[in-house]
């Protein structure tokens, strides 16, 4: 049994508006100098077999489900 | 005439569907909510229904799965794993498919929309995307009919003609990673609605509610079988739902109609 | 010390004995805070009288259901007493039902439902989590009397969400509460699909320490199909549906029944549940279809106390007892003792009764809809509540002692009332200035900010909306419209009501006056209103003064009430609403009025259609600005707070109404915060049109009091040239003729203030955009 983390990222160029909208409440908290806020998915999940064949399930789950290409990237990492 | 027969497909977190079905029923089909479950094989007899029995299948709007993962990620992975295939050859075959708001952010997410190559893509080509004001917006919106004569479900729409379908998404900015994918949809005669100010000019933020690129609204495939849309053509069936009515004379009859009626007519 | 009191019993699983017969009184108030039981030391008493009567010591498990269904949330304790005085049993033959929902006749074949209900608390400390369970609990209230939600409302108190400066320890920014709270009623509300149509938004610096969340929810029943919230009889099995259990919202209702702290937030996280609208969705679909296929005996929600509460009401309505097998309730986690499953708030669970010889087909419905359902008790014909711990028994108890709670007949004092001798007027600038001020007041000021996060339109049935007039231009509405049944033309109307600063002031008339503002704006549309549904957000009623306000708004509403002959159907009372330190909330009274409409396409929105119409004020202008928004902005004291003449209300009804069958009234609005002039402003905001008034000839007064007063029961109506002498003769000289439409500003004869409409636009429409962020 392993555990994959599955990081889902937005693609570069791919605005982000609740990241920015959390900027605008952040700053609105007060809280001073609040550079670029990005939005990203995590998911940890439970898979059978060998480290590598964890990973390899993991981006097929992505490519099936957790991703969409257009917007999205992906990362898969055992944890 | 032959029974027109409409499959309504949901599932847990579609909750437009009796106002779906209902829109059908007003222009004579005979429409039944089906629920995914109902396509497995193992169904219980009597509940089991197959793709195959029905002439049109639409997917109504909501926030199927609650939208988990993406808007219509989870309910188009189903679909695509329990009838991929039966649903290709369903469009293949030049029956109507018509997803309304979450149903076309479901028809994009299985490759059936845009599909510009083939009638369902392995990987989904275009994104909905969050609204350019990051938030869920409820508010009246302008299309113009920018078919080209390909879809069936805007025949009765005149050319160029405006019609009001009200909108309520938090995700239905079109996007793709193509830099020539407007011009290509246009190419193909895919764009069928775009958001217009009121007087038909360009529209600017709120009538374009979500920052879609070239206004679109609503595109179908290649073949003009496959419609999808982010406004509600069902929530305007007759003139007293429009938030205007009381101040604004017209037909008894709401723009909604046309849009069901058109595929009707195409059925004939 | 209360571990001494408390002995673990040799049993495979967590379960005390509390030796409460020999506990002394200071003991009593010990077990009651450590075991979190929100009880007073008279109530222990009670209790350790009870088991010494019995002959035993109680279990852990006892004593929680003891505090669950006692507490003020559940047995209503402190307010039955004064809810039974004044407005209890309004009888009207169209009431079909008084259980969790009210229930009232909409058409031969149709009821329709109504019930409204707190969520403060919850809300304070996690506003997100407690407004989206608010709508979750609401919706559960009206599916369990087999009704189909159509629609939400829901009004919300804050602190200025602009306010600047430190806030009272324990407390969330007004701005946090009400982003989280709006996006928790629209991410619930959206995604369970139905439409939030109607609602309101109060903002005063005494809300910041106690914010109000209130939500209401109406429904759509087949008459045939209106289900009972309660078992048929003993011999039947209770069955358990939808989510698991788990630790998530234990002791919520006690949370509920005192006031916060400056530690509420840490110390009642665990209180605050989160739902599912997703669970939520099939579980309605699956009830609505047993209880269609008459496969069920009763059914009801699981809300505060949860399976304590649920358990002990549907046996005690139906006169029987029950035997629970605690073990068979699905979990979310293991390691629960009995006495936390028996007590948690878990959302998204109902529970239903059946006869044994229909539970397969039940259970094979549920299934079918991939929806959890499990038997967990019969009802006895003992009157006795026993639970069952993998057959050994942990509890037992009198249904009527357990379930009945206690009664109070708690001390008041009489309000002093605010009065026009003491009267202290404002310094007013012009009156140019004083409007562009008032409209931009927070609580006048547009929400569309909100309203547009709301699907108000999902299942394709809202005719008059919240907003109203040109399409992206649009100002606010009156009540909304919806009309349920698509193939009639009959329309369900509902608005809300609710002046809090009139009832600090003056209790009885703000009562009153907060059912007229909720009456008056289902008329302004052109329905008949038909019910009412209340909740009431008032302070700690242990406190007399504070019991005397509840008192006195309670007599008002049930005098309007029984004057006008409307039903009441169901309420809810939400008390010790007070801020971490004392400070209380203001009182409020917030009123839902439901209204019929025969036909919708007569239906009148607030907009000013055309150029070249009368304006008329229907209703007399009074000196009543004590409460005034006026008085509020400007820092005016006391004066007369508005009073309603119920006889008046039932007459300019009929004619306002009359006038609207006729189609003589092509717009029409409430007027109530900023008198004549806010609503004359709005008309003109969601008109896109101008208007000039003279007020000269209006009332007996002074034109600028008369231009501000909020005296009840008024309209403002635009009336064509053609109709004004039909109009004139049905209100027989009830309505003044106070100005014209056109032109693009608003113009006041008497002291030549002129103010453009897109002036106005602006004033209205901006603030709390820019104070939320975005733009409209």
């Amino acid at each position: 049994m392993a555990v994959i983390e599955i990081r889902i990222e937005l693609k570069k160029g791919v605005a982000d508006p609740e990241g920015r909208n959390t900027k605008k409440a952040l700053e609105a908290l007060g809280f001073e100098g609040v550079g670029e806020v990005k939005t990203v998915k995590v998911y940890d999940i439970e898979v059978e077999g060998t480290h590598e064949e964890a990973v390899s399930e993991g981006e097929e789950m992505c490519r099936k489900l957790l991703a969409n290409p257009v917007i999205q990237n992906f990362k898969v990492t055992v944890r | 005439m032959k029974e027109v027969r409409v499959c309504v497909l949901r599932i847990e977190g579609t909750n437009c569907e009796d106002e779906m079905a209902d829109a059908f029923s007003t222009v004579g089909a005979v429409p039944e909510k089906v629920h995914l479950k109902q396509m497995e094989r193992n169904a219980p007899s009597g509940l089991a229904r197959s793709l195959e029995d029905y002439d049109i299948l639409a997917l109504p709007g909501g926030f199927s799965a609650g939208d988990y993962v993406r808007a219509g990620a989870i309910f188009a992975a189903r679909i695509r794993s329990l009838m991929g295939p039966q649903l290709k050859r369903f469009v293949e075959s030049g029956k109507p498919v018509l997803g309304v708001c979450n149903g076309f952010q479901i028809l994009v997410e299985l490759g059936l929309l845009p599909a510009m190559e083939g009638a369902m893509s392995e990987v989904p080509t275009a994104a909905l995307y969050t609204n350019d004001s990051g938030r869920f917006e409820c508010r009246p919106t302008v299309l113009r009919n920018d078919d080209r004569g390909k879809c069936i479900f805007a025949s009765e729409i005149p050319k160029g003609g405006l019609v009001m379908f009200p909108s309520a998404h938090a995700e239905g900015k079109l996007m793709s990673n193509d830099p020539d994918f407007v011009s290509k949809l246009e190419d193909n005669g895919q764009i069928v609605f775009r958001y217009v100010n009121p007087d038909g000019s360009k529209a600017v933020y709120p009538w374009n509610p979500n920052g879609s690129p070239s206004d679109i609204a609503g595109i179908c495939n290649p073949a003009g079988n496959v419609m999808g849309m982010m406004p509600h053509p069902e929530r305007v069936m007759t003139r007293f739902t429009r938030p205007d009515w009381t101040r604004n004379p017209g037909p008894e009859e709401g723009d909604g109609m046309m849009i069901f009626r058109s595929v009707m007519e195409n059925l004939k | 010390m209360v571990k001494d009191l408390m002995t673990r019993l040799d049993k495979p699983f967590e379960l005390f004995e509390v030796s409460i017969r020999k506990a002394s009184d200071e003991d009593l108030v010990d077990i009651s805070r450590d075991m979190a039981l929100s009880l007073s030391p008279d109530e222990m008493k009670t209790i350790r009288e009870y088991f010494q009567k019995e002959g035993r010591d109680p279990t852990d498990i006892e004593l929680q259901s003891l505090g669950q269904a006692w507490s003020e949330h559940c047995c209503y304790k402190s307010s039955k007493a004064i809810l039974k005085e004044f407005v209890f049993g309004i009888g009207r033959d169209d009431v079909l039902s008084r259980g969790d929902a009210g229930v009232m006749v909409f058409d031969d074949d149709h009821g329709y439902a109504l019930r409204i209900e707190s969520h403060n608390h919850p809300s304070a400390v996690e506003p997100y989590g407690g407004a989206a369970t608010g709508i979750g609990g609401i919706l559960r209230d009206v599916v369990c009397m087999g009704a189909q939600p159509i629609a939400l409302a829901d009004p919300l108190c804050f602190g200025y969400p602009d306010r600047k400066g430190d806030l009272p320890p324990g407390t969330k920014h007004p701005r946090y509460l009400m982003s989280g709270v709006v996006s928790g009623i629209r991410d619930y509300g959206n995604r369970v699909g139905i439409p939030t149509i109607t609602g309101g938004m109060f903002f005063d610096e005494r809300y910041t320490g106690n914010c109000l969340v209130n939500v209401a929810c109406l429904g759509l029943v087949k008459r045939a199909d209106l289900a009972r919230n309660c078992a048929g009889g003993p011999g039947e099995v209770m069955v358990l549906i939808g989510g698991r259990t788990g630790r998530d919202g234990i002791h919520g209702v006690n949370f509920a029944s005192r006031e916060l702290t400056e530690t509420s937030d840490e110390d009642s996280r665990g209180s605050v549940q989160l739902g599912d609208p997703i669970t939520k969705e099939p579980v309605m679909h699956a009830c609505f279809e047993v209880n269609a296929k008459h496969l069920i005996t009763g059914m009801k929600d699981l809300g505060g106390g949860g399976l304590s509460c649920v358990v002990g009401e549907m046996a005690l309505e139906a006169g029987c007892g029950a035997d629970v097998n605690l073990e068979k309730v699905p979990l979310k986690e293991s390691g629960l003792a009995p006495w936390e499953i028996w007590v948690s708030e878990s959302q998204e669970r109902m529970m239903c009764t059946c006869k044994p010889e229909n539970l397969e087909n039940v259970l094979a419905v549920f299934d079918a809809w991939d929806v959890l359902a499990t038997p967990v008790a019969m009802t006895t014909d003992t009157k006795r509540t026993r639970i069952f711990w993998y057959g050994e028994q942990i509890f037992e108890m009198d249904q009527s002692f357990l379930t009945a709670g206690p009664l109070y007949h708690r001390p008041y004092t009489a309000p002093v009332v605010s009065s026009i001798e003491n009267e202290r007027v404002p310094r007013l600038p012009d009156d140019r200035a004083i409007i562009l001020k008032l409209l931009s007041d927070p609580n006048v000021a547009s929400k569309e900010w909100a309203i547009r996060q709301y699907d108000h339109e999902v299942r394709a049935a809202t005719v008059v909306h919240p907003m109203v007039g040109e399409m992206n231009e649009t100002g606010p509405g009156d009540a909304s419209v919806l009309r349920p049944v698509p193939s009639s033309m009959k329309g369900l109307a509902a608005a809300i009501g609710c002046n809090p600063w009139f009832t600090a002031l003056d209790p009885y008339n703000g009562g009153m006056s907060s059912v007229d503002e909720a009456w008056r704006n289902v008329v302004a549309v052109g329905a008949m209103p038909n019910a009412l549904t209340d909740c009431l957000n008032f302070g700690n009623p242990e406190k007399p003064e504070r019991l005397g306000e509840f008192r006195e708004a309670v007599r008002g509403i049930g005098d309007f009430a029984k004057a006008l002959n409307i039903p009441i159907p169901s309420g809810n009372v939400s008390l010790y609403n007070e801020a971490p330190g004392g400070a209380s909330a203001l009182p409020t009274p917030m009123m839902l009025c439901c209204g019929i409409i025969d036909d919708i396409s007569k239906a009148v929105t607030a907009d000013f259609k055309k150029p070249g119409s009368r304006i008329y004020v229907i209703g007399k202008t009074r000196e009543e600005l004590g409460g005034s928004l006026l008085y509020r902005v400007f820092g005016g004291r006391q004066g007369a707070v508005p009073a309603v003449d119920v006889n008046n209300v039932r007459e300019l009804t009929g004619k306002v109404l009359k006038a609207m069958d006729g189609r003589l009234i092509s717009g029409c609005h409430d007027c109530s915060d900023g008198g004549i002039a806010v609503a004359v402003a709005e008309m003109c905001i969601s008109g896109q049109m101008g208007a000039v008034l003279d007020l000269r000839k209006a009332a007996d007064m002074s034109p600028r009091k008369v231009l501000y007063s909020e005296s009840n029961t008024r309209w403002i109506a635009e009336v064509s040239e053609e109709n004004a002498e039909e109009f004139e003769k049905i209100m027989g000289g009830s309505a003044h003729n106070i100005g014209k439409t056109g032109g693009n500003s608003l113009k006041l004869m008497d002291s030549g203030a002129i103010i453009e409409v897109e002036e106005m636009r602006k004033a209205w429409n901006d603030p709390i955009w820019k104070i939320m962020g975005g733009q409209s």
